[in-house]
């Protein structure tokens, strides 16, 4: 790929962006440290949504040391809007192979919630999107995360600025967070992934729709705080029909035929990125998350499932986001 | 139901007994009286619910899980058990008891006392509550100094020149949901309702109409290109994003003075279009409020909230105070202050 004047403006405007993020403060924008010695991912091969795929999940589940017993597990999808035809949404049947699969390793209860950005009746995106009849057939409580009791919680990085937010108790209640987003290009920030899909906790009731308060404290400064706050114990990453382009309603579908499993969102969320066709470290929530709260480097990372492997072809990203791809 | 709720519920449905003709769509397709009465029993049922989840402090919560009183439900629920029951006096002193210093409304109780959207809907509750004129005098106040973060010039010299991916007008700005944020589809309807009720115009109040035609010039600004409206970011990096039903509803309700303005008559038509086969309760309601305010017909979704079932069982307090406004729509709009 050639690289053009206009690469090179857009990508240094683009790392001028993620550096702010990093910029040196005489003041730590985190106190702890909660990255594992070694992080551990596994990709699976899977062509369509189909039955088999709570199988694979739960042979692949077995390669992790995973304690649910008796706790309560919340999986968080990613449910943002309903298009027909569009691959916006985690898959409902993954949602639900994944339910199953923690009710079977002991878990003492397992709640689906979210709290679409976009749309306020939850119940139409819920019904259109396939949800409520499989949420309904297996039994499992959905939790409307826009409209749940909140608690003023104090952020526990510094990176926006906003030293707190109001989160529903249901998640900060939670014994075993599962963030389950869909692979995504994204216009704002480049990628949806784990972390980014952690925006869906934040209350519409409290702060709109969309939640336009993280976009002004900055978006990746705004998932770097909700993340070290609110703590991602698994991810299960929905990557079979991803999402290319002017997402993440408006791209188009990308046939990528994967789910990413990690016990750790950082380095789940390196790994989606590489899959894209992406430098994870240009991704600046990525990159500084890599600090404090995961492991973004492969050389930390136990791949225990298929080899990961870039694309032929990267994910189209919308111009202001092409530096991300690292033939560049 | 104990004996309160009782009399609330009994009170309720006699008022509604007096206003039979109120269920006639504005088409005038006459709702026959099998469905007058099915519809009378529903929203008792539905209001004896509302009045059953009122929470002590007056207000309500989101859900029946929640003890946590929102500002949303209540406001909703207050418009619908209307003037005439207890529980109605107990909400609007509870409204008044949780207004912000600053002459706002949190979001819920506890919330920091910065305020947002829900002042709106405060205020409409509000409308004919003697006791309430000082506090909503107060909150007109608040909602005209209220505004999105584009009304700055630095911002909206930033939205003309290095941040044009969402095509908007940035002279055109209504209300944003909370402060420190940019202008939205829902609270701007809201707002201009609210606006549109303020009694006099003394002091700065006499900026209301001013705000109302520029919230309503944002309207029309953010609609998107195949009709209707989402919450506001009609063309996103070129490409048109689609439209939303429950906001298109909400900014038509506003709109309801602009029904020969074509990107109102857009939005009806995309709604009417859109509606077909939809079944969630809280849009339904919206929808039927819409079409109703725009003179059209809406014996349709009449049928199909009536198809649903058990409509009181619904968890979401602030649907079933929708459906009982639905259900009241002649009341509804009047409270709106939308002409009928």
């Amino acid at each position: 790929m050639s690289i053009t004047r206009r690469h090179l403006l857009v990508g240094g405007a683009g790392l001028a962006a993620g550096a702010a993020v990093s910029i040196p403060s005489p003041l730590p924008k985190y106190h702890f440290d909660r990255r594992r010695k070694r992080s551990r991912v596994a990709i699976l091969n899977v062509d369509q949504y189909s039955p088999k795929v709570e199988e694979l999940l739960e042979s692949a589940l077995r390669l992790f040391s995973i304690d649910v017993a008796g706790k309560a597990v919340l999986l968080k999808p990613n449910l943002v809007d309903y298009l027909p035809g569009d691959a916006i949404n985690t898959h409902p049947s993954l949602v639900l192979a994944a339910a199953e699969c923690f009710r079977r390793l002991g878990a003492k209860s397992v709640e689906v919630g979210e709290g679409p950005g976009h749309q306020r009746d939850t119940q139409l995106v819920l019904s259109q999107s396939g949800y409520e009849d499989c949420l309904r057939s297996e039994k499992i409580r959905f939790v409307d995360l826009n409209h749940d009791e909140l608690v003023r919680t104090r952020l526990l990085a510094g990176y926006s600025g906003m030293k707190q937010l109001w989160l529903p108790r249901t998640v900060l209640d939670a014994d075993f967070v599962v963030s389950m987003p869909k692979i995504k290009a994204h216009h704002w920030s480049g990628v949806t992934l784990s972390m980014k899909n952690m925006f869906g906790i934040v209350p519409g009731m409290r702060y709109g729709w969309p939640k336009n308060i993280l976009h002004w404290a900055g978006i990746q400064q705004s998932i770097l705080d909700i993340c070290a706050t609110v703590s991602v114990q698994f991810v299960i990453a929905d990557g079979i029909i991803a999402m290319e382009g002017n997402g993440p309603l408006n791209g188009s579908q990308r046939h990528l035929g994967k789910i990413v499993i990690s016990n750790d969102p950082v380095a789940a969320d390196a790994t989606c990125a590489l899959l894209m066709g992406f430098e994870p470290n240009r991704i600046a929530h990525i990159r500084e998350a890599s600090r404090f709260l995961g492991n973004s480097s492969t050389a930390l990372t136990d791949q225990v499932g298929e080899p990961l492997k870039a694309p032929g072809v990267p994910f189209q990203v919308v111009p202001d986001w092409e530096y991300l791809h690292y033939s560049m | 139901m104990n004996e309160r709720a009782r009399v609330a519920a009994v009170g309720v449905l006699r008022s509604i007994g007096t206003s039979r003709g109120v269920l006639l769509t504005r088409s005038d397709s006459a709702i026959t009286s099998d469905h007058v009465t099915s519809d009378e029993l529903l929203r008792g049922r539905l209001l004896d619910e509302l009045t059953r989840r009122q929470l002590p402090s007056g207000g309500w919560a989101t859900s029946t899980t929640s003890k946590q009183a929102a500002l949303e439900s209540s406001c909703l629920a207050a418009l619908a058990l209307g003037l005439r029951s207890d529980g109605a006096h107990r909400v609007q002193d509870f409204l008044l008891r949780v207004q912000n210093p600053n002459g706002s409304w949190p979001a819920f109780v506890g919330d920091d006392p910065d305020g947002g959207w829900v002042t709106s809907l405060a205020l409409i509750a509000l409308r004919d509550y003697v006791p309430g004129i000082p506090a909503r005098l107060r909150g007109f106040h608040w909602l005209l100094k209220f505004a999105g973060k584009e009304s700055n010039w630095l911002w909206k010299w930033k939205f003309r020149t290095t941040d044009r991916h969402v095509r908007f007008d940035p002279d055109k700005y209504g209300w944003p949901w909370f402060p420190d944020t940019v202008s939205w589809v829902v609270p701007t309807s809201f707002a201009i309702l609210a606006l549109n009720q303020v009694p006099c115009s003394c002091g700065d109040l006499g900026r209301a109409p001013h705000r109302v035609t520029l919230g309503i010039e944002m309207l029309m600004d953010r609609a998107c290109p195949s009709g209707g409206w989402n919450a506001g970011n009609g063309v996103v990096y070129g490409a048109p994003l689609a439209p939303h039903v429950d906001d298109t509803a909400v900014a038509l309700l506003a709109l309801s003075e602009r029904k020969e303005h074509l990107v109102a008559q857009s939005g009806v038509l995309w709604l009417e279009r859109t509606v077909q086969g939809l079944r969630s309760p809280w849009t339904l309601a919206w929808v039927m409020l819409a079409l109703a305010a725009h003179g059209r017909p809406i014996e349709f979704l009449l049928t199909r909230l009536r198809s649903l079932p058990d409509l009181a069982a619904i968890e979401d307090t602030s649907t079933v105070a929708a459906i009982s406004l639905a259900l009241g729509c002649h009341d509804t709009l009047s409270a709106f202050g939308v002409a009928t």
